[in-house]
C-alpha cells in the first residue's frame, strides 16, 4: 500500500456559508485501496462531507487536498461519486449510464459526435458483465429494481476507474443478500483498481464489517468508532462479503 | 368603526367583493379613457349579417382551381395541387416546420446557457433577458419587421416564427432543464466534466421527455400562428386570405380557406397530442425518449 494519501483533509470546517459549520476540525487521510466508512445520525453532515470532498461544496476553512493539490485544480476523472439516489440518468439505458463513466477519458470529437471508442465500449461491456446485468444492457434504468440500479452506479464507477470513489449511502435499505453483493463489488474496485473508497453508511454494524476503518460524526467532530462499538460489530459476520 | 356606514363596513369585510368593486372602477375608467362607443356594437351586428350573407355558402373552388397569381409561382401541372388552399396550407405547414426546427436548434443551447443549474449566474441572467426580449414582440410584429427586411413571401414567415419560437421555447426549455434531478449533474461535476458535457450527456437526456413534448407543442402553435403571419405578407394561408379580402372581398372563398385551415389544425393537434402523450410522465413504464419518435411515432420500440 502506498504511503501517499489520495485524500487529505486538514483542519477543515465543513458546512454552508452564513450558517454555523456542520463539522469542525476535520482531519482525514485516505490511501489507495483503502475503504473508509463514515457513520452518524441523520442531518449531522455526512452528505455535506461527501459533497465537499467531491468539490461540490467549498470548505469554510482548512484544506481539502486531492493527491496533495487543492480541489480547485483539475481532477478530471479522478473522483467518482455515487450519491444517495445514485444519480442515474432516468429513462436512459443501463449501457448509456455505464458508458457515462468513460466520458472523462473521451476526447472532444468523441464527445461532440457521441462516438465512444472501441476501448470505451469494451470497458462498458466488461463492467456491465461484472455487475451481472449483461442481459439488461438495453433496458431503461427506471425499469430496474433498487439493487440493480445500485449495480449500474457501481458499473459506471468501474468504467470511470477513479482514484477516489465517494459513495453516499449506496447500500441504502437493501436486504442483507443484495448488500453483500454490492459490498463485494466495492471490495473488487478497491482491491483490483486500487481505488480509495469513502463510504457513508447509516448502519455502523455493517460498515465495520467491510470497511478498513470506520469513523463517526458526533458533536461536529469526526472521530474513530469506539472499541466497544467495534467489538460489537465484528461479532456479526453476515455482512463480511468476500473479505 | 361605529361611525362608518353599514354598507362600507359590509364591503370592507368581504375581500372578494372589495376586489370586484376596485376592478369594476378601473374597467369603467379604461372604457372612458379609450372612448369606447358601445353604440357601434349595433353596427357590428348589421355588418355581420351582410358578411355572413356574402360568405355563405363557402366557395370550395379554392381547392380545385389553379392560383395563377400564387407566390412563389406553382410549376406543377395538376390544378388542385396549385390551388390556393393546398398551396397556402402547405406553405403554412412548411413555415411552421422550419421555424420549429430552426427555433429548437437555436433555443436549446440558449436554454442551457440560461439554466442556473448549468451556467454561471451572470450568463444565465443575460441570456434570460435576451429570450425575454424575443418574446416581447408577438409573431405578427416579427413578421412585419421581416417583410420590411427581406420582402414579402415565406422567408419572412420562417424568420418571424423562428424568432418567436426561440424566445418562447427557450423559456420552456430552461425551466425544464432547471427542474432535472440535482444528483446526475453532481455525478458529472464530481467527474470533473466541463459544463457543456454536463448539459449534453446528463441534463438534456434527463429532461428529454419534456423537451420533446415542448417541441411538438411549439409545432402546433406555429401551425396556428403561421396562418396569421400571412396576413402581413409573410407567406402561408394567411397571405391567400388577405388576397381575397383586399380588394376583392370574396368572403365565400375566405370562409372556405378558414374551414380548410380549421380541419388541418384539428388533425395536426390530434396527431401531436397522441405523440406527446408518449413523452408525458403519467406512469412508470414511460418510454425512453427518442428524438426520432417525435417525427416517426411508429418507429418507436418498447424498452422491455
Amino acid at each position: 500500500m502506498s504511503l501517499e494519501p489520495i485524500l487529505s483533509i486538514r483542519s477543515a470546517e465543513i458546512g454552508f456559508k452564513d450558517l454555523s459549520p456542520l463539522l469542525e476540525g476535520v482531519n482525514l487521510e485516505i490511501r489507495p485501496g483503502e475503504i473508509v466508512g463514515i457513520i452518524g445520525r441523520s442531518g449531522i453532515g455526512k452528505t455535506t462531507l461527501i459533497r465537499t470532498v467531491a468539490g461540490l461544496v467549498r470548505p469554510l476553512s482548512g484544506e481539502v487536498l486531492f493527491s496533495g493539490a487543492d480541489l480547485s485544480h483539475s481532477t478530471r476523472g479522478s473522483i467518482g461519486l455515487i450519491p444517495q439516489r445514485l444519480g442515474l440518468v432516468q429513462h436512459q439505458t443501463v449501457g448509456y449510464n455505464v458508458l457515462m463513466g468513460a466520458l472523462p477519458n473521451s476526447n472532444w470529437f468523441q464527445s461532440v459526435f457521441s462516438l465512444p471508442s472501441v476501448e470505451m465500449r469494451e470497458a462498458t461491456r466488461k463492467a456491465v458483465s461484472a455487475v451481472g446485468l449483461e442481459d439488461k444492457t438495453l433496458t431503461s434504468v427506471n425499469l430496474l429494481s433498487g439493487g440493480q440500479q445500485r449495480r449500474v452506479a457501481i458499473a459506471r464507477a468501474m468504467v470511470q476507474n477513479p482514484r477516489l470513489l465517494l459513495a453516499d449511502e449506496c447500500l441504502g435499505e437493501l436486504d442483507a443478500e443484495t448488500a453483500l453483493e454490492i459490498i463485494g463489488l466495492l471490495r473488487t474496485i478497491a482491491n483490483e483498481q486500487r481505488t480509495a473508497i469513502l463510504i457513508v453508511d447509516h448502519n455502523p454494524v455493517r460498515a465495520r464489517t467491510f470497511c478498513d476503518r470506520v469513523l463517526q460524526l458526533r458533536s461536529r467532530k469526526i472521530i474513530p468508532l469506539s472499541e466497544g462499538e467495534q467489538e460489537e460489530a465484528s461479532s456479526l459476520p453476515q455482512y463480511r462479503g468476500d473479505e | 368603526m361605529s361611525d362608518t356606514p353599514r354598507f362600507v363596513q359590509f364591503v370592507v369585510r368581504r375581500p372578494i367583493l372589495r376586489t370586484a368593486i376596485i376592478l369594476a372602477i378601473f374597467a369603467v375608467l379604461a372604457i372612458f379613457h379609450l372612448e369606447v362607443n358601445l353604440s357601434r356594437l349595433g353596427d357590428a351586428a348589421s355588418n355581420l349579417v351582410v358578411i355572413a350573407g356574402e360568405a355563405w355558402p363557402p366557395d370550395f373552388s379554392i381547392l380545385t382551381k389553379r392560383a395563377s397569381w400564387a407566390y412563389p409561382p406553382c410549376e406543377l401541372q395538376t390544378d388542385w395541387m396549385c390551388s390556393p388552399a393546398v398551396l397556402g396550407m402547405t406553405q403554412t405547414l412548411e413555415i411552421a416546420f422550419l421555424a420549429t426546427i430552426f427555433g429548437m436548434a437555436i433555443s436549446l443551447p440558449l436554454a442551457v446557457a440560461a439554466a442556473t443549474n448549468l451556467s454561471p449566474p451572470l450568463l444565465a441572467q443575460v441570456v434570460r433577458q435576451v429570450l425575454a426580449a424575443l418574446r416581447v414582440l408577438p409573431s405578427l410584429i416579427w413578421a412585419l419587421i421581416f417583410v420590411i427586411l427581406v420582402g414579402i413571401g415565406p422567408l419572412a414567415g420562417v424568420l418571424a416564427m423562428t424568432m418567436y419560437t426561440v424566445g418562447y421555447l427557450g423559456k420552456l426549455q430552461y425551466e425544464a432543464l432547471e427542474g432535472v434531478s440535482r444528483e446526475p449533474l453532481e455525478v458529472a461535476r464530481a467527474m470533473g466534466l466541463p459544463r457543456w458535457q454536463v448539459a449534453r450527456f446528463f441534463a438534456i437526456p434527463e429532461a428529454a421527455n419534456s423537451l420533446i413534448s415542448q417541441m411538438l407543442f411549439m409545432f402546433e402553435y406555429n401551425v396556428r400562428h403561421g396562418s396569421v403571419v400571412g396576413l402581413v405578407g409573410a407567406g402561408g394561408i394567411g397571405w391567400y386570405m388577405q388576397y381575397y379580402l383586399e380588394p376583392f372581398k370574396l368572403y365565400d372563398r375566405v370562409l372556405a380557406l378558414i374551414i380548410v385551415m380549421y380541419l388541418v389544425v384539428i388533425v395536426i393537434d390530434q396527431i401531436s397530442l397522441r405523440v406527446r402523450s408518449q413523452f408525458i410522465e403519467e406512469h412508470e413504464q414511460i418510454r425512453r425518449p427518442k428524438w426520432r419518435g417525435a417525427f416517426v411515432p411508429w418507429a418507436e420500440s418498447s424498452d422491455d
